[in-house]
């Protein structure tokens, strides 16, 4: 515990003095991780692919974009919209999960690949609402107890204390009896049904929960660019997301915190060679193929044995 | 409690699996179900868990229509089953195997487990000491721990019964248990599937062993295309020459019968291992 303490911490204390340029890379990792440890609920725990998660993460975007800019002149809190966003984007979640109940692996996966590509053509052409492809610009500042959300550094001590609650409440989540009804159904969904699981009502928990994850994860990049436009939304957005889970680790919270780290930082540091960045995804996504097929964090070095390790139970 | 079905029907376009058949299965007995391949054995029991869905008839427990609940709806009133080719959650723990067969009676906690300090850790041990009763029971608490894929094609056996057992049912359903056992595992199936009949339960196996089916059995249906061929308790069958018919084309003594039984079984235990080391290389 207190080993903990200590590197949070020290986090607190030391991340915020860092130049600016920093601070901003941190703060794009924390909001990759909390996009992954939503997503990794449906593709880590529950074994649905899910291609389009980016439409979570916009519909959390624009719904901060327009309830709080001047394009309708509404311009209400952040607080309220965090909530609204991860609702609306909850709601979205369990919509796209009513339709591919019954579908699994290569077609969930193409269907989920279009709904993506449905709400980014949506924001694309709903120009009354959403500007099209001009996006919004000029978003309100965000303000949170009182407090304005203005650098990088704000955002960091929001996000740091959301991103650590979020994984907590996924640990929990994985270990409890619904997380262990989410593995059957990865497993075997039949055998899951015959023990008595709902394999709808578990399987929409787990598509509602990690899209309302999304849609927080939206509201927070809107308030930090303070602009959004389509073409954050592509179908790259949400193959990143993909990726840091199945090269940090599918399923494995360790698993996935490092892949948000090493798919985020990689590329920000090998910037000059940003035309490569494609090729050495799939390079990168070979090898790991090849050589470790579970993802750089093997599935034994998960929070149980951090947990474990730290002599904290 | 009896277990009923009537004028229960299959079809499958125009094949007809199961042909209008009346069964009662009695409490506390085991009772089997025999015949050639293609009989219709796992027919009924798929129909009877709600993995097919019915053409016709009825399938009553305690007077509940059973056939017009969803799959998992069929589980909740105490419907338990293995599979032919052993099903279980690979991917998990043995231990993890059993407690998510608590979903139904722990679901609706979730929220408290999540959110309230200290619950998970509660409701946890309850559960895993639900779950160390079942363990032991099979002779598995030693691998309580590896996953269930790793352990070993008699283990995953019992593993899978025990998981149908940890859901406390009313009728337990066993497609063919002993399929690819050698005689060693066989005994020691015997007698775990001894105690597995309390009065209030009743026990259906699906079985081409027929020296296990002939030990165990109170009871036996044969089927013979779709139709109820016979019925009675072991003695009875052997004695009947249109059993041996059905299983043979010609009459032909016990032996025989066991002899064709057991050749299957083993073609049943090749097929399971080369579907293992089949997964064994796929996971690499």
């Amino acid at each position: 515990m207190a080993i903990v303490a200590a590197v949070v911490a020290a986090l607190f204390h030391f991340v915020p003095g860092l130049p600016t340029y920093y601070v901003r890379v941190i703060d794009t990792v924390l909001i990759y991780l909390l996009l992954a440890i939503g997503l990794n609920m449906v593709v880590g725990y529950a074994g649905l692919l899910d291609l389009g998660f980016v439409a979570f993460y916009a519909i959390g975007a624009y719904s901060y974009a327009i309830l709080a800019s001047g394009q309708f002149g509404i311009h209400l809190p952040f607080g309220l919209i965090l909530i609204i966003g991860g609702a609306l984007a909850g709601v979205a979640g369990v919509l796209l999960g009513i339709p591919v109940l019954r579908l699994r692996g290569d077609y969930l996966a193409i269907v989920t690949l279009g709904f993506g590509e449905i709400v980014r053509l949506l924001m694309n052409n709903l120009v009354w609402m959403t500007n099209g492809p001009q996006g919004i610009s000029r978003i309100d500042q965000p303000f949170l107890f009182g407090f304005a959300l203005k650098t990088p550094r704000d955002f960091f001590l929001l996000l740091l204390p959301l991103v650590l609650v979020a994984l907590m409440l996924a640990w929990r989540l994985e270990c409890s009896i619904l997380g262990l009804g989410w593995a059957a159904i990865r497993e075997d969904q039949d055998a899951a049904r015959g023990i008595g699981i709902n394999t709808t009502l578990v399987k929409l928990l787990a598509f509602g929960l990690s899209a309302t994850l999304g849609g927080f994860a939206g509201v927070i990049f809107a308030g930090f660019q303070r602009f959004v436009d389509p073409v954050s939304f592509g179908f790259w957005e949400s193959l990143t997301i993909v990726l840091i889970i199945v090269i940090g680790g599918v399923g494995n919270l360790v698993g996935v915190v490092v892949g948000a780290a090493v798919l985020i930082i990689v590329p920000e540091l090998l910037r000059e060679y940003s035309e490569y960045r494609m090729l050495l995804y799939g390079c990168a996504l070979v090898v790991m193929i090849l050589v470790r097929p579970g993802g750089i964090v093997g599935r034994r070095y998960n929070p149980a044995w951090i947990i474990q390790k730290l002599g904290w139970r | 409690m009896t277990l009923r079905f009537e004028g229960l029907t299959k079809r499958f376009g125009s094949l007809v699996a199961i042909d209008a058949v009346d069964l009662t299965f009695e409490p506390g007995k085991i009772t089997s179900i025999i015949g050639p391949n293609g009989a219709g054995k796992s027919t009924l029991i798929n129909m009877c868990a709600g993995s097919y869905k019915v053409t016709d008839g009825r399938i009553l427990l305690d007077g509940v229509e059973l056939q017009r609940l969803k799959k998992h709806q069929i589980a909740g009133h105490g419907v338990a089953r293995t599979y032919q080719n052993i099903r279980l959650f690979d991917g998990m723990t043995v231990q993890q195997n059993l407690e998510v067969c608590l979903f139904s009676s722990y679901f609706g906690r979730t929220f408290a487990e999540v959110f309230v300090p200290g619950m998970s850790r509660r409701l946890k041990s309850e559960r895993a000491a639900l779950c160390r009763d079942a363990l032991a029971r099979f002779g598995l608490a030693r691998f309580a721990d590896a996953l269930a894929a790793d352990l070993s094609y008699g283990n995953q056996k019992l593993l899978e019964i025990a998981r149908a057992t940890m859901l406390e049912p009313k009728v337990l359903m066993l497609d063919e248990p002993a399929a690819g056992l050698n005689h060693g595992e066989t005994d020691c199936l015997k007698e775990t599937l001894r105690s597995l009949v309390p009065a209030d339960r009743v026990v259906i196996i699906v079985e081409h062993d027929m020296s296990l089916v002939m030990t165990l059995s109170d009871h036996i249906f044969v089927l013979h295309q779709g139709r109820l061929l016979f019925e009675g308790t072991p003695a009875q069958v052997q004695a009947n020459l249109a059993v041996q018919e059905a299983y043979l084309g010609s009459p032909g003594d016990v032996d025989d019968i066991r002899d064709a039984a057991r050749s299957r079984a083993n073609r049943v235990r090749l097929r399971a291992d080369a579907d293992i080391e089949r997964r064994g290389l796929a996971s690499v």
